[in-house]
């Protein structure tokens, strides 16, 4: 401020503050006097952030450049874009990366429309709520992995509790994990079945912030049930099921636990996702150039989806 | 806004069919669980007529019209809608409009939608709505509104869209649920005027709920004064004003309210516990005669009180607090133990704790039953 009258040989802003118009708060911003307090109050949460996120970040990018393995003990060598060429002519790659995808356009409207029903379920009025709200959350508080187990074992095709419905019903029972098809299948329904409660509790939570007024004074104007879901639930619900749509996709597009516990990617690597494939190549070939150049275009594809859909919300709004 | 005339004379013809929009309410009950909140009401509402329910809230009062409306479900006795019990009947079978406290617009649906909503609900063919929703909005004046959203709307213009969202479908009741309560005191007036006048203009059956006494006095053809699940008195607005039948509706209606004094009546006369005495009046006669040595309540409105040079009945008190309001003085009077208002000529400005002395018009008070607090006139 002091500098700034120097130089301009005017009254400094500030004493100024009575006459024209009031400063608005980008000019109030770059005011230097505030610039430099805005600094010092944001530096230790911006450092905190660049220390565990941007530098991991950084790290994982030049990482990829380099040809780092731990099993040859030599020092890593910059190689380049090689780890991403390779990427280009490596089968697996493309398979895990197109099971993943699947995954994720089955998985999220999937989970979606269970957690739709699951939500507008809730928010009748029943007299005892918890039991409902209990219902929608253990499935989502259940660590993934465990999810798994509990599937793997509900699909076995001996002893699976799918199986013995199948046949009491007079159909065959299916083995379900020697079929690269079955055993997706069998994949999807655990993770909408994990996943749809998270939905379901995002979407509640904007169910209730629609007043019932508003269904009252629909059905006064003579709307039934269908027409309100139709004309108000839905398009109040659309921000909430925007958020949930984002959350799910970025987590479905690290799917891992699931199919890890039920199928290790198999048969072949049919089952695989893209977070096994650098699970393996980091962890069980210590191939961590590799996996570091996997890691960036699953960061990548990631970025992509949260754009689009920050994107559609914008021009929604 | 406030200079627009609202009802353009072309705008009249609603094209009413010929149908008598009466509400009969039978034995009217409502209870949630032990609790019971409408306790068997009985009230017909004439075909036309502009009825207001007026009460302190948890009276029931908001409860018996959505009960009319079909948002409450009726515990026992009969609801009547043009002679048709429409117990059984959802709300959109019922022929009525409504309008709501926070008016329940739809936010995300712009004016015209907002009104076009209930006749395309109902299969209306759109060439048909277009004029329909044109005309009330015409009527209202947002007109120029019609492609905004709510929330790009003021208080007062969301009151009008709520009304036009009620007028379009040319209900047989309308139905108004407190809707000034979200208005400041200026907008609440003129929206108020323009309630009435909207009544007088298409004259529809209309039952309007709310807890202002002054809204109650200035619109409705009937008041209908509920307390505990009870009514407590229905008639005009001049009968609970002149002849309020308990102490709760003569303390209910009138701003300030009335002032109540515990007296004993003694040879036609009522006797403060000062000791000082007024007459009653002979419209008092029998029950003058009857309480004679009895306690009661005088009830004395505060525009009973006169300067003291113009009546030969006074009382004198100890001015405690002086209000000047431009068009007259409120004065509060420490009399017989007790605060008493007095509406006195602008002019009156008597100092605080002076001793000062004000006329009655002696025929003008209410004598209640100390015990029942109900009139005994």
């Amino acid at each position: 401020m002091a500098t700034d009258s120097k130089r301009t040989g005017t009254i400094p802003r500030h004493a100024m503050a009575g006459e024209g118009p009031p400063p608005g708060r980008w000019s109030r911003l770059l005011d230097p006097g505030d610039t430099a307090l805005a600094v010092v109050l944001l530096a230790p949460a911006a450092l905190l952030l660049s220390l565990v996120v941007l530098y991991p970040i950084g790290r994982l990018v030049y990482t990829s450049f380099t040809d780092l393995a731990l099993t040859s003990g030599a020092p890593a060598a910059f190689v380049g874009i090689e780890n991403y060429l390779w990427m280009l002519d490596d089968d697996t790659f493309w398979q895990t990366t197109f099971n993943t995808i699947l995954i994720t356009l089955i998985t999220v409207p999937g989970a979606l429309v269970v957690g739709l029903g699951m939500a507008l379920l809730a928010n009748l009025p029943f007299k005892r709520k918890w039991p409902v709200r209990l219902s929608l959350l253990i499935p989502w508080a259940l660590p993934l992995s465990f999810a798994g187990l509990i599937f793997a074992w509900f699909f076995h095709s001996e002893y699976g509790v799918v199986n013995d419905v199948l046949r009491r019903l007079g159909f065959e029972g299916i083995i379900w994990f020697n079929s690269p098809r079955w055993a997706m299948a069998a994949i999807c329904l655990t993770i909408i079945w994990k996943t749809s409660s998270f939905m379901a509790l995002i979407i509640l939570a904007g169910l209730q912030t629609i007043p019932r007024s508003l269904y009252e004074a629909a059905d006064v104007d003579g709307a039934g049930r269908w027409r309100q879901f139709i004309e108000i639930t839905l398009p109040l619900l659309k921000p909430a099921i925007a958020v949930a749509l984002i959350f799910r996709t970025i987590t479905a597009l690290q799917t891992f636990d699931i199919p890890y516990m039920m199928t290790r990617g198999g048969p072949g690597s049919s089952t695989a996702t893209l977070a096994m494939y650098i699970h393996q190549n980091t962890v069980s070939f210590l191939d961590l150039g590799y996996g570091s150049a996997l890691a960036v275009v699953m960061f990548a594809i990631s970025m992509i989806f949260t754009a689009l859909y920050l994107r559609m919300i914008r021009t929604r709004g | 806004m406030a200079s627009r005339p609202l009802f353009p004379p072309s705008a009249v013809d609603l094209n009413r069919e010929a149908v008598l929009a009466t509400v009969s309410l039978r034995r009217l009950g409502k209870s949630y669980g032990a609790v019971e909140v409408v306790k068997a009401i009985d009230c017909e509402i004439n075909d036309g007529e502009f009825v207001v329910l007026v009460g302190p809230s948890g009276c029931g009062k908001s409860t018996t019209l959505r009960m009319i409306a079909g948002l409450e479900p009726i515990s026992s006795g009969e609801v009547r809608i043009g002679e048709r019990l429409v117990n059984a009947l959802p709300p959109r079978e019922r022929d009525v409009a409504m309008v709501f406290q926070d008016y329940a617009l739809y936010p995300h649906k712009t004016v015209y939608e907002n009104m076009a909503f209930s006749l395309r609900m109902r299969g209306t063919p759109k060439d048909e709505i277009r004029p329909r929703v044109a005309e009330a909005a015409a009527m209202l004046g947002i007109e120029a509104l019609l492609e905004r959203r709510p929330s790009q709307l003021s208080g007062g213009q969301r009151q009008r869209v709520a009304m036009g969202r009620a007028i379009v479908r040319r209900p047989q009741v309308f139905l108004f649920d407190e809707p000034l309560s979200n208005l400041d005191a200026k907008l609440r007036g003129q929206v108020r005027a323009e309630i009435k006048k909207l009544h007088q203009t298409i004259g529809t059956t209309t039952v309007y709920v709310t807890h202002d006494q002054v809204e109650a006095m200035t619109m409705a053809d009937r008041i209908v004064i509920m307390r505990d699940g009870s009514i407590e008195q229905d008639g005009t607005p001049d009968e609970l004003y002149n002849q309020p039948a308990s102490t709760f509706v003569a303390g209910f209606i009138g701003a300030p309210a009335m002032n109540f004094v515990d007296v004993t009546i003694e040879n036609g006369h009522a006797r403060l516990s000062s000791g000082e005495r007024l007459p009653l009046g002979p419209r008092y006669g029998s029950v003058a005669t009857k309480a004679e040595g009895k306690a009661a309540i005088l009830g004395i409105r505060p525009e009973h009180f006169q300067p003291a040079e113009r009546s030969s009945q006074r009382l004198s008190g100890t001015v405690q607090i002086v209000e000047p309001l431009g068009s007259d003085t409120l004065v509060h009077l420490e009399i017989a133990g007790g605060t008493l208002t007095a509406r006195l000529p602008p002019e009156a400005r008597p100092s605080v704790g002076e001793t000062i002395e004000v006329g009655i018009d002696a025929d003008k008070p209410h004598l209640f039953d100390v015990e029942t607090g109900r009139a005994l006139v």
